[in-house]
């Protein structure tokens, strides 16, 4: 049969099943299957079971689950709180004023955990009742968190910089590293937007708290102390070459159970609790890991890959408009699928696109997660909404509705990279040791 | 019996945790082992057979919270009785895929085992015994979905009705 049908079948049956509700993972070992069985004739069994085999017993992962124990330890501890009693009085006099909590505690916290619904969950626990409280306008309460609740992917470590580091072969200690100034960029970006807003709306924003001296401040600040030497000890070990993604991961979950262990918030149960849900949402994961990696291997049989990438060759797009049509590609995915779905899917038909038009892979990445960013905002699917809805209990399209603003900037914000990719390359570019 | 298998899960979920704490332990020593100049041979290999253990281990007790990710747009809008028939659908599909798998899970394991299969790295470990833990962890997801699928047929399936609000992995 001509490749192209069966590609487009393929494509057909994938979407379908997706639809009915079977889970991802085994979703892409089925289509898998199906391809390698009935368009190639080949037993697939026994090399779905190496394939799969092969790559999740691969040292490369094995960042990824720490990373996912370290964020499931800090959530059990007293992070939130910190954030907002570290943060809040320094930012009373911006015009905004606490919103800009919301963002800059989302950045902080992003700097040790790789997921964004996580920091969502973890800053909003506190931001969201004491801004109520305050008479904040809950639109941009919770549109600023939601947009900057996906600073999680972009500044390291990142689950999503993970997974794209396995699949497209470059250096996870240097996607990390490369995520740090876009990621400071946005937030500075947010703030811009938040100080902008509250000019023009003045009478929204409720008055300054009475001001604390500059040593009480200070005072306050120490809540932070924890959280930077946890950031430190994580990506100052990756920067300067001691440890490698994998190592970092490592060490900082022995950091974040020592700082909730000198908090006292360290108990048994929490330990177990938080082993225990961080082993259950690596396995949720590895499924699809498992699912995409015999995929992959079906799909290069098939010659999949290698034909979109002839196909799109054809059409003579320069790298501008290739990545505007990726971009336009990713919004509309992102919106039925997850982040991670959304990567292990598309890889491996995308990179051999991206590397003949002669585009760097580690800008790519960085690309990739901000485009999944914008996924974890855009209704239906979207699991920054999803955990917004489970804590404020408003509609799905609100709050998307309040996080639009920021979607915009974050658009921005791919175009600012795309014209100046220094803002990616040039800390990796500086780095020590074996990146 | 509901309840021994509940338990069956939790245990194997148990299981998975260890190893987690495992891999995390293994790569200390490492880092360790750098400073102090000894060295864990074949290190990089056991931590990649841990986080296979804890993927497979896993994989039901997951499954039982609604904790493994769908696509659940179609499902929330349908009535009782066609989502019935879509769980049916995706319990009798998955079960199905599942045994295929591990079937052939086992035949690799049993393969590593007959013809001496031996890691290439410097931990030179017999690959049957970490494989052993992936095809027991496929084993008890089928059989979990075998329930689920049994369950969902009666109308009383507890399995995934939860949708993803609260997963922290995104």
């Amino acid at each position: 049969m001509d490749q192209l049908l069966i590609s487009i079948f393929l494509i057909i049956t994938l979407l379908v099943i997706l639809a009915s509700g079977l889970w991802i993972g085994l979703t892409l070992l089925a289509v898998g299957l199906v391809s390698m069985e009935i368009f190639m004739g080949k037993p697939a069994g026994d090399s779905m079971a190496l394939t799969v085999w092969g790559s999740l017993s691969s040292w490369t992962l094995t960042a990824l689950p720490l990373f996912i124990w370290m964020g499931e330890i800090l959530f059990r501890g007293r992070m939130s709180e910190d954030l907002f009693r570290g943060l809040a009085p320094w930012l009373n006099r911006l015009p905004g004023r606490l919103l800009h909590v919301n963002i800059l505690g989302s950045a902080i916290f992003a700097a040790v955990s790789g997921s964004s619904a996580a920091t969502c969950a973890t800053v909003g626990k506190m931001t969201i009742p004491e801004l109520r409280k305050r008479g904040y306008p809950e639109k941009l309460t919770i549109g600023t968190l939601a947009g900057a609740a996906t600073l999680g992917f972009l500044i390291p470590p990142s689950i999503i910089m993970i997974v794209y580091g396995v699949a497209s072969n470059v250096s996870i200690a240097q996607l990390f590293i490369g995520g740090i100034l876009p990621g400071m960029l946005l937030a500075l970006l947010f703030m811009g937007y938040v100080i902008i807003w509250s000019l023009i709306n003045r009478e929204q924003i409720p008055a300054a708290e009475t001001g604390l001296s500059l040593w009480q401040k200070l005072y306050a600040a120490r809540n932070l102390i924890p959280l930077v030497l946890l950031i430190l000890l994580v990506l100052g070990s990756i920067y300067t070459g001691f440890a490698t993604a994998t190592e970092a991961a490592a060490l900082g979950v022995v950091g974040a159970l020592l700082i909730s262990w000198l908090q006292k918030t360290l108990s048994w149960s929490s330990f177990v609790e938080g082993i225990m849900a961080g082993a259950r949402l690596y396995c949720m994961i590895a499924l699809i890991l498992a699912g995409s990696s015999f995929l992959t291997l079906a799909m290069g049989f098939i010659g999949l890959p290698r034909n979109v990438a002839t196909w799109i060759g054809a059409l003579g797009l320069s790298p501008l408009e290739l990545i505007v049509a990726l971009t336009l590609f990713y919004l509309v995915l992102g919106c039925f699928l997850d982040g991670i779905s959304m990567v292990v899917l598309t890889m491996t038909v995308v990179l051999p696109t991206i590397q003949q038009a002669g585009i760097d892979l580690l800008w790519f990445g960085i690309f990739i997660v901000l485009v999944v960013e914008m996924a974890q905002i855009t209704p239906p699917v979207g699991f920054n909404l999803f955990v917004l809805q489970g804590m404020t209990k408003h509609q799905i399209g609100f709050i998307a509705r309040t996080a639009f603003p920021l979607f915009l900037i974050m658009i921005g914000t791919v175009l600012l990279i795309y014209f100046i990719p220094e803002i990616v390359t040039y800390l990796p570019g500086q780095m020590k040791g074996r990146g | 019996m509901r309840n021994f298998l509940a338990r069956l899960y939790d245990f194997f979920g148990g299981l998975a945790a260890l190893f987690l704490l495992a891999t995390l332990i293994i790569i200390l020593i490492n880092i360790l082992g750098r400073q102090f100049g000894f060295f864990l041979r074949g290190a990089d290999a056991y931590a990649g057979y841990s986080i296979a253990a804890v993927a497979f281990l896993a994989l039901a007790s997951t499954l039982k919270r609604g904790e493994h990710i769908r696509v659940t747009l179609i499902f929330q809008r349908l009535q009782s009785k066609s989502r019935q028939f879509l769980q049916i659908w995706c319990f009798a599909a998955g079960s199905l895929l599942c045994a295929y798998f591990s079937y052939f899970i086992w035949k690799m394991v049993w393969f590593s085992y007959q013809f001496h299969d031996i890691s290439q790295g410097q931990d030179a470990t017999p690959l049957w015994i970490p494989q052993t833990f992936m095809a027991m962890g496929l084993t008890i997801l089928t059989v979990a979905l075998t329930e689920g699928l049994v369950m969902s047929f009666r109308g009383t399936s507890d399995v995934a009705e939860k949708n993803e609000t609260l997963s922290f992995v995104e």
